[in-house]
């Protein structure tokens, strides 16, 4: 009964299983088709050059775990940085490479451009002191997700404080400001950098909306040391501008007439130097002034202002 | 007919347990709560990418051994153990026979993924502090994952009908990384200016089965939707060559003489 049954059975079933395998093969090639417009339209799959960069080939070998691999890229680069920094090197040789790959493997990888291009472009020890690199991995990252009006306005930073190109960095604010979703002080920058340039109030527009706005910790901290390295530096130019008068009413020559000057002077020989008790109860001042972290100010040997020796901040935040 | 696969496809299912074959899930587990735990400790800002990655590279690589390396064995363990005749001798087809085997490993492959999605989606709830909504999204890089198991468990019963285990792993292996590849594969028929190898690189290409287009672990990684008609395509592709290897299976196995 059962080798009658198998037999009609596979009357049945090769027939049916040869019309599948033929009707399959036959519609293959126009679902592929179809395919490939769907994932193409998403993004451009094939680079056209015959030299491969080491990401776009990391990428291709990857097959689907790209991004992975850029996550471990990314922890090596950053960890990279971290290691040169604590050891305050002059040199990150690695470091652009590193970045390249990472956003080469994940372009969509935000993180990598933004505090990659703060990485590079920052002066030794602090960073590699590449600003033209910086902009570079942020003008790729910008043509990879054009909607993050974000990488306009790191881009608009990093002509402004690393490279002191008001003009390059007022359009990239401006640039930023037409994406969807900036946030309207944009284009007040944009049109600020524009007509003012490189002044403290400009500089101290920026990193106040920077830290306001920051939606990661470690960038709204720096904004604020930032913002406390410019305040306490107009400080000490106040302070300075105090002891320059307080010798001019006294009749000693003083050489302290703005910034970069030097008192020069000596009590022991005659000269004027005065100390913040002098200045205190000569009424200049009402009591001794304290930087932004409330440390007190004191005079240098020198005759100038300067921090206390507590002090946190970094003077060459505010350059 | 559908009682005899299903009896088949849960036969196939418990071999695989007893095989140890979920053994898998205990590395998984580590995985997934040691990266929880310390991705945040050596990364800066990818915390949650990283964690993504990692669970759904995890969640493919382990199926993909699985349906390599059960798939091969599913129908030339029974030949080599001689159990094909006391199963061909019942009243059982020889396509119901290869139905049942390979409906037997989706189901240890489905039960396996659904286990560790579970998992995935607790280290992310931990590392979150709960989830959100974009995190729905990730379950159709899931779904495309279970749709490129079944083609690899498609093509290696496919091989396991013709050849021997190794050879069927070797060949299931080589066709997934070609499949992985077969873009690349006609973009260097494309640049090598040769008319015949632009023609043979585009025929593999078309012919064969494209892992390429299950590819989503990134954009979803990023919070990107998968748009519809992609999931709808997709589908119908991982049925449309399940259905052909299947059948070709089915052909070469009923032709088969069993001595």
């Amino acid at each position: 009964m059962w080798p009658v049954e198998s037999r009609r059975r596979q009357q049945v079933t090769k027939p049916l299983a040869l019309l599948i395998v033929a009707a399959g093969l036959a519609s293959l090639y126009p679902l592929q088709r179809s395919l490939d417009g769907m994932l193409s339209s998403g993004s451009s799959r094939r680079e056209t050059m015959i030299f491969l960069p080491a990401s776009v080939l990391l990428r291709r070998v990857s097959g689907g775990y790209s991004g992975l691999l850029a996550g471990i890229y990314w922890t090596r680069a950053v960890q990279y940085y971290g290691r040169h920094r604590l050891a305050q090197a002059q040199e990150y040789a690695l470091l652009g490479a590193l970045l390249d790959i990472t956003t080469g493997l994940d372009p969509h990888l935000l993180i990598a451009y933004r505090f990659g291009s703060i990485f590079l472009a920052g002066k030794a020890p602090e960073g590699a002191g590449d600003p033209q690199r910086a902009v570079h991995l942020l003008e790729r990252g910008i043509v990879a997700n054009p909607e993050h009006w974000r990488l306009w306005e790191d881009l608009g930073f990093i002509y402004y404080w690393d490279m002191k190109d008001y003009a390059h960095a007022a359009r990239a604010f401006r640039a930023g400001s037409e994406r969807p979703g900036a946030l309207p002080w944009m284009r007040v920058l944009g049109a600020v950098v524009a007509a003012r340039g490189g002044d403290l109030q400009t500089s101290r527009l920026l990193w106040s909306e920077i830290a306001r706005t920051a939606g990661n910790n470690a960038i709204r901290r720096s904004a604020q040391a930032h913002l406390a390295a410019m305040e306490a530096k107009q400080l000490l130019e106040m302070l300075d501008a105090v002891l320059a008068d307080y010798c001019r009413r006294r009749g000693a020559p003083s050489r302290i007439s703005g910034k970069g000057a030097e008192l020069g002077l000596d009590k022991a020989r005659g000269r004027c130097l005065p100390t913040m008790h002098d200045l205190i109860a000569g009424g200049y001042l009402r009591g001794v002034p304290r930087d932004p972290t409330g440390e007190p100010l004191t005079v240098g040997p020198d005759g100038r202002a300067r921090l206390g020796p507590g002090s946190k901040i970094d003077l060459g935040l505010a350059e | 007919m559908a009682r005899r696969i299903v009896t088949i496809a849960l036969g196939t299912f418990k071999e695989s347990v007893r095989e140890r074959v979920l053994y898998n899930l205990v590395v998984f587990a580590f995985l997934m709560m040691g990266a929880a735990l310390l991705l945040g400790r050596i990364s800066v800002g990818v915390e949650h990418l990283l964690l993504v990655n990692l669970g759904l590279a995890a969640i493919s690589v382990f199926g993909l051994l699985i349906a390599m390396f059960i798939g091969i064995g599913l129908v030339s363990k029974e030949i080599e153990r001689r159990t094909i005749y006391n199963i061909l001798s019942k009243p059982v087809a020889r396509a119901e026979f290869i139905l049942g085997k390979y409906a037997g490993l989706l189901v240890t492959l489905l039960v396996n993924t659904a286990i560790m999605t579970a998992g995935f989606y607790l280290a992310l709830g931990f590392e979150q502090r709960g989830l959100e909504w974009q995190d729905s999204y990730l379950l159709v890089a899931l779904y495309f994952i279970l749709l490129e198991l079944g083609m690899v468990v498609a093509v290696a019963i496919f091989f396991s009908c013709i050849s021997t285990p190794i050879l069927s792993a070797v060949i299931t292996f080589c066709v997934f990384v070609i499949g992985n590849f077969s873009a690349d594969l006609r973009w260097f028929g494309q640049e090598s200016g040769s008319k015949l190898l632009l023609n043979l690189t585009s025929a593999l290409y078309y012919l064969l089965p494209n892992f390429g287009n299950f590819n989503v672990i990134d954009q979803v990684a990023h919070g990107i939707r998968v748009p519809a008609y992609l999931i709808g395509a997709n589908t119908f592709y991982a049925l449309l060559y399940i259905s052909i290897l299947i059948s070709g299976a089915v052909l070469i196995f009923e032709e088969r003489e069993f001595r």
